[in-house]
């Protein structure tokens, strides 16, 4: 049926197992057992039982269809682009396994207009501004001084610290806030009243990679497992 | 062989490209629906409504409850405390609901002597607030940046329990609080100018909605009670004693007093 130029011969081969090649992986790449190399990196503390899946839900319609929806959409023939291949992930995600109601910082609290400035230095109206996925971490930000971006006025009525609050960030002392509270208050524990029995910052760094907890054991809320989160799907 | 190359090869990919059809687009619930409403007037009645429900919650379970011998605390979810939501962690119990709701409405509450001082009003609403405490009246205002239209109304000292609550706060910035002052403002945001009917059902719902998980949340508190008195869960108001009414009752009452005003804005549209 096809009369292939002997002159180009070993190009055709070559196109052919490019295309067999090309289309193995591509089939390969998307079974469950190779998603670790597709990753993008590891997962973060606590994720490493998660599938892709979890976050990386289909986008909607196929390959095809996404292609022609954004061409259109590139042509102005169509109002809204379309996710390709995965949907975007959003804090949305996040929420559907970790929202829960004693939460200290909710995400949401900061799209108040009030938090404006606040937000720019650090935005905290999402996730992963302090806990960027596939870093192998448990906190991936840098500084651990973001709490001087709204408690600046801070003033504790009957201070139990012996060190006031108001001298602490009179010195802006801002890692010491960490050493005693951790920013979602999901730990119970005893606070300390003094300085120096506070948790070492070493500690709490270390923890930030991914360590041991030094807020304690005993947590007021369990993230759903992927198993959990499945089941409400259900619901 | 060129020809084949040069326009049936991209003929014939157009075509296949196109015989999948693309991903059909999404049309909104609201899609060719008439609007209705301003985002003003939903936001004035949702507003409205959140006026009845906390005046409600602050005189007839709080003030009501604690004459009963029932607690109520900032800590109030703490393990180790026994006590139901204060009227300002009533509202941001339903504004975490809403949030988790599909309705894109936002409700916050702030001051210019908050407790907490996390919920200082600052910049435009700061400003904003000082015209509230003179005249009362809501103002409204487009944030650029969030591209949200906002608006904020004025929440009053309703109730003696306000007063006394807040003057008596070991962390109060003021201590001089008169029944009837503007104690702080209620800030509610909305992505789009004007809204369906259905938008406008929508946003009333989440909003009731929002009510009746705080408060079943609080009901639910009371029940892992170890050392404190249960209340009484039915259809009796502290008022009468050591009772509590059920979810369906709290939001039945707030129907009854809020419904007049939310039904005539809706029919006049309809």
């Amino acid at each position: 049926m096809f009369k292939v130029s002997p002159l180009r011969k070993r190009q055709f081969i070559g196109g052919i197992i490019g295309l067999v090649l090309g289309s193995s992986l591509f089939y390969i790449l998307t079974l469950d057992v190779t998603e670790e190399y597709v990753s993008i990196g590891p997962m973060n503390t606590g994720h490493n039982e998660l599938s892709c899946f979890a976050c990386h839900a289909d986008a909607k319609g196929n390959l095809m269809q996404q292609v022609q929806s954004n061409i259109s959409h590139a042509f102005g023939a169509r109002e809204e682009s379309v996710d390709f291949g995965t949907q975007d992930v959003t804090v949305d995600n996040c929420l559907q396994c970790h929202d829960r109601p004693n939460d200290r910082h909710p995400v949401y609290r900061f799209s108040e207009p009030r938090f404006k400035e606040a937000t720019k230095h650090i935005d905290a109206t999402t996730c992963i501004t302090c806990h960027t996925e596939h870093q192998e971490e448990r906190v991936s930000v840098e500084n651990i001084n973001y709490c001087m971006n709204c408690h600046q006025d801070l003033e504790v009525e009957n201070d139990p610290l012996d060190i006031s609050h108001v001298q602490l960030i009179a010195k802006e002392e801002w890692t010491t806030c960490i050493q005693c509270h951790d920013f979602h208050g999901n730990h119970t524990y005893e606070v300390p009243e003094h300085l120096k029995d506070t948790i070492p910052m070493q500690k709490i760094k270390a923890y930030f990679n991914g360590g041991e907890d030094p807020y304690g054991t005993v947590k007021k809320y369990i993230a759903l497992s992927q198993e959990e989160w499945l089941k409400t799907l259900e619901d | 062989m060129k020809a084949i190359t040069k326009i049936i090869v991209p003929v014939l990919s157009i075509c296949v490209l196109n015989s999948c059809g693309g991903v059909p687009e999404e049309k909104t619930a609201s899609a060719g629906e008439e609007k209705v409403f301003a985002v003003e007037e939903v936001l004035e009645m949702v507003a409205k409504e959140n006026d009845v429900t906390r005046t409600l919650y602050t005189k007839a379970i709080v003030g009501g409850g604690k004459k009963q011998g029932m607690k109520f605390d900032e800590d109030w979810r703490k393990d180790d405390v026994e006590a139901g939501p204060l009227p300002a962690l009533f509202l941001r119990g339903v504004a975490t609901s809403i949030k988790k709701s599909p309705v894109p409405l936002g409700l916050y509450l702030g001051s210019d002597f908050p407790i907490n001082a996390a919920n200082k009003f600052v910049g435009k609403q700061a400003n904003l607030f000082e015209t509230i405490k003179k005249d009362q009246k809501p103002q409204f205002f487009y944030d650029d940046d969030q591209k949200l239209h906002t608006a904020m109304f004025a929440d009053l000292a309703s109730a003696g329990a306000c007063v006394t609550c807040h003057n008596d706060h070991p962390q109060t910035s003021k201590s001089d609080w008169k029944l009837g002052d503007v104690m702080g403002a209620t800030t509610w945001q909305y992505p789009k100018d004007s809204l369906t009917y259905k938008e406008t059902v929508a946003v009333l719902n989440s909003y009731a909605k929002g009510t009746v998980d705080i408060y079943m949340e609080y009901l639910d508190e009371i029940e892992a009670f170890k050392e404190s008195e249960k209340p009484e869960i039915g259809d009796k108001w502290p008022a009468d004693g050591k009772y509590l009414p059920t979810p369906e009752v709290f939001l039945d009452s707030v129907r009854k007093l809020s419904s007049y005003e939310t039904m005539k804005h809706l029919v006049a549209a309809k």
